[in-house]
């Protein structure tokens, strides 16, 4: 297969056609605007819906529509913009609708800087909007991984029937970096929508409705969508663990583009003697909590824990619970768009190691 | 220095727009800052400058070229930012002035709500809206100010829908007052800019603001095209008070060859993209609804 070399936005957006979804509601924002600008070219050449909404709440709510009617749709957005759309996904989620959002974040809080950062993970994995519910999020950390989650995304939307985030910071909207695309074409439609909304005649008509006005039933609702995310749970987790257990006396914890800085930090001290390993979730919801109590529990005795983040620490909660207070957890982070380099990582690593 | 108030820097009475904004060469926007700057022959004025242009280019913190106090506000509200600073002033008795600067994206497309929100509740307010036809700063996608057969980078074979008519939807809200502005006749501009700087309630302010940056256009040629679109009748200038009657400030000439140099000008439009003569008709005909406002509905033998 050969390799192709885009901008981040774009081949997120070319990954979404060869996942089969070829219909498309955004509005601008820097720095996501290139994943609109490259499919508006693209569905000219493939065929495929476009619209520019007049906002994010209009884009996430034609999402919501569009959904309801059993096809593949994407909208992407960043922070500012994603925040806009917390209702739409609080609806989509009550209504058990299938769709994939992008967040590539960028400085906040406020209007903020355009400039990468990591600092949405509490919105991601906690939030969104109002409500008892929850969201698949899937957090790359090179381009050629935001492609392959990007196929997946549409594979677990359809699945379990839930809306899906991918959240990338701007460093992997923006980079070019060459990729493989693991299927060619146009991929094929939704498959498994028999209840989506496409015309009655023959058959009793479906309803797309997240209003219960009574508490039983009502509970009844937030019983199953519970269900559904400890069924994700069970067999959605994902992460990777760079190192051997039982071979590294550190354990950095970080995703996204902050991990791959961290490997190559790693790398850096390992010539020194140090023995670094690192814990990235790929789902950082569901987080991986086993996973990374096990690769916790490979530390030796004392063995500290060290989180890095582009903000100034979010995941670090999800690493504490998983810890149970068993092990020290340090933490750096940055903000404002400042990316830390493996050169800073490393010089943390050796203060923590010899101090 | 606390909190998220604080003191830029650059302090005391000067211009509104100050040197050392980012704006790009020849950007229409930085002019019209300049024809508002000027207008106030020392009246002050708080600002509310949505995330445009307008914030990203000119008031970045801690570099910010404005000459006011100003407050930046989310994309969409600059009209409700605006609405709780001017409640809360005349609450405590300040004397106050809010202009609420945002553009055709803020305004006509995530604004809309809260523009018109604040003008049904007649705000103390004046809005202005500078009109480039494109959201900017994101690097040029098409807005519903954006004109038919622009090309944009969400509109790449140029746009098929006309662009939204703001002055009659503002009108219709039948607040104090509503004008557009052209930047190529400025004692009118200036007049009405203060004209609307003194009224109370809501006020309403257009101006199309050339972006060589979008429009695919020379910097230095802004102005004229301005001029272009004014005399060939493609922008009507022209003032409502608040009994609806139309003063039409500016007489075009309606001319055929203007309206092609227009357009021949910038590169946003390709060759053969727009039809003249289309134009010409939906010229003639919002012209023959505007004259018809300003006869106060009798009939009129200019457009006859």
């Amino acid at each position: 297969m050969t390799k192709v070399l885009m901008k981040g936005n774009e081949e997120l957006g070319e990954a979404a056609i060869r996942a089969g979804c070829i219909h498309f509601f955004g509005y601008p924002i820097t720095p996501q605007t290139e994943v609109p600008e490259y499919l508006v070219k693209r569905y000219a050449e493939v065929g495929g819906t476009f619209v520019q909404a007049e906002s994010e709440v209009g884009s996430i709510n034609m999402i919501y529509g569009a959904a309801g009617t059993g096809v593949k749709c994407l909208t992407s957005s960043s922070s500012p913009g994603y925040a806009l759309m917390a209702e739409g996904m609080s609806y989509i989620a009550a209504c058990e609708l299938p769709c994939v959002v992008i967040n590539i974040m960028r400085a906040g809080p406020g209007l903020g800087g355009i400039l990468p950062a990591q600092s949405d993970y509490w919105q991601a994995t906690k939030g969104h909007g109002h409500g008892d519910y929850r969201v698949i999020v899937l957090a790359p950390s090179s381009v050629q991984e935001a492609v392959d989650l990007m196929i997946l995304a549409f594979e677990l939307a359809e699945k379990y029937r839930n809306p899906v985030l991918i959240v990338a910071d701007g460093m992997i909207g923006q980079m070019m970096e060459p990729v493989e695309f693991p299927v060619e074409g146009v991929g094929e439609p939704m498959k498994d929508n028999d209840w989506a909304l496409t015309g009655c005649e023959g058959r009793e008509r479906r309803i797309v409705n997240s209003l219960y006005l009574s508490p039983e039933k009502l509970n009844e609702h937030n019983l199953k969508l519970h269900e559904k995310f400890a069924e994700i749970t069970k067999n959605e987790v994902r992460s990777e663990l760079y190192g051997t257990p039982g071979e590294y006396d550190l354990l950095i914890t970080a995703f996204g583009t902050m991990a791959r800085i961290c490997k190559t930090a790693i790398d850096e001290v390992r010539d020194e003697g140090l023995r670094v390993g690192l814990f990235r979730p790929i789902t950082i919801a569901p987080y991986p909590y086993e996973a990374l109590r096990e690769a916790m529990d490979a530390l030796p005795d004392g063995g500290k824990v060290f989180d890095v983040e582009m903000n100034m620490g979010q995941m670090l909660d999800d690493v504490r619970l998983a810890g149970e207070g068993t092990r020290e957890v340090i933490f750096h982070g940055t903000a404002g768009g400042i990316v830390p380099s493996p050169d800073e990582v490393a010089a943390k690593i050796r203060e923590i190691l010899k101090p | 220095m606390t909190g998220a108030t604080q003191e830029s820097p650059q302090t005391g009475t000067g211009p509104l727009l100050r040197p050392g904004n980012t704006n790009c060469g020849g950007c229409g926007m930085s002019i019209a800052l300049n024809v508002l700057g000027r207008a106030l022959e020392g009246r002050s004025i708080q600002m509310v400058v949505p995330a445009c242009c307008a914030i990203v280019t000119v008031g970045s913190y801690p570099a910010s070229a404005y000459g006011v106090p100003l407050v930046s506000s989310t994309f969409a509200s600059a009209a409700a930012v605006g609405t709780g600073l001017a409640r809360a002033a005349r609450m405590n008795g300040d004397p106050t002035r809010v202009v609420c600067w945002a553009g055709d994206g803020g305004t006509y497309d995530i604004g809309m709500a809260a523009v018109s929100a604040a003008a049904e509740r007649n705000e103390d307010l004046l809005y202005v809206c500078y009109d480039n036809e494109i959201y900017g700063n994101t690097g040029g996608q098409r807005s519903s100010a954006t004109p038919p057969g622009a090309r944009t980078t969400t509109t790449p074979h140029g746009k098929l829908q006309e662009k939204k008519d703001i002055l009659a939807i503002m009108a219709a809200h039948r607040i104090p007052y509503v004008a557009s502005l052209s930047l190529a006749h400025l004692d009118d501009a200036t007049r009405k800019m203060q004209k609307a700087l003194d009224l109370e309630g809501f006020r309403f302010l257009h101006l199309l603001t050339p972006c060589p940056t979008g429009w695919k256009s020379e910097p230095a040629e802004g102005i004229e095209l301005v001029r272009q679109a004014v005399s060939s009748g493609l922008y009507p200038v022209y003032e409502v008070e608040s009994d609806g009657r139309v003063v039409i400030n500016v007489e075009p000439d309606m001319s055929d060859d203007t309206l092609a140099r227009y357009f021949a000008a910038q590169g946003r439009f390709r060759k053969g993209q727009v039809v003249l003569e289309r134009v010409r008709a939906s010229i003639d005909a919002s012209w023959k609804t505007l004259r018809l406002r300003a006869s106060n509905g009798e009939d009129d033998d200019r457009d006859a």
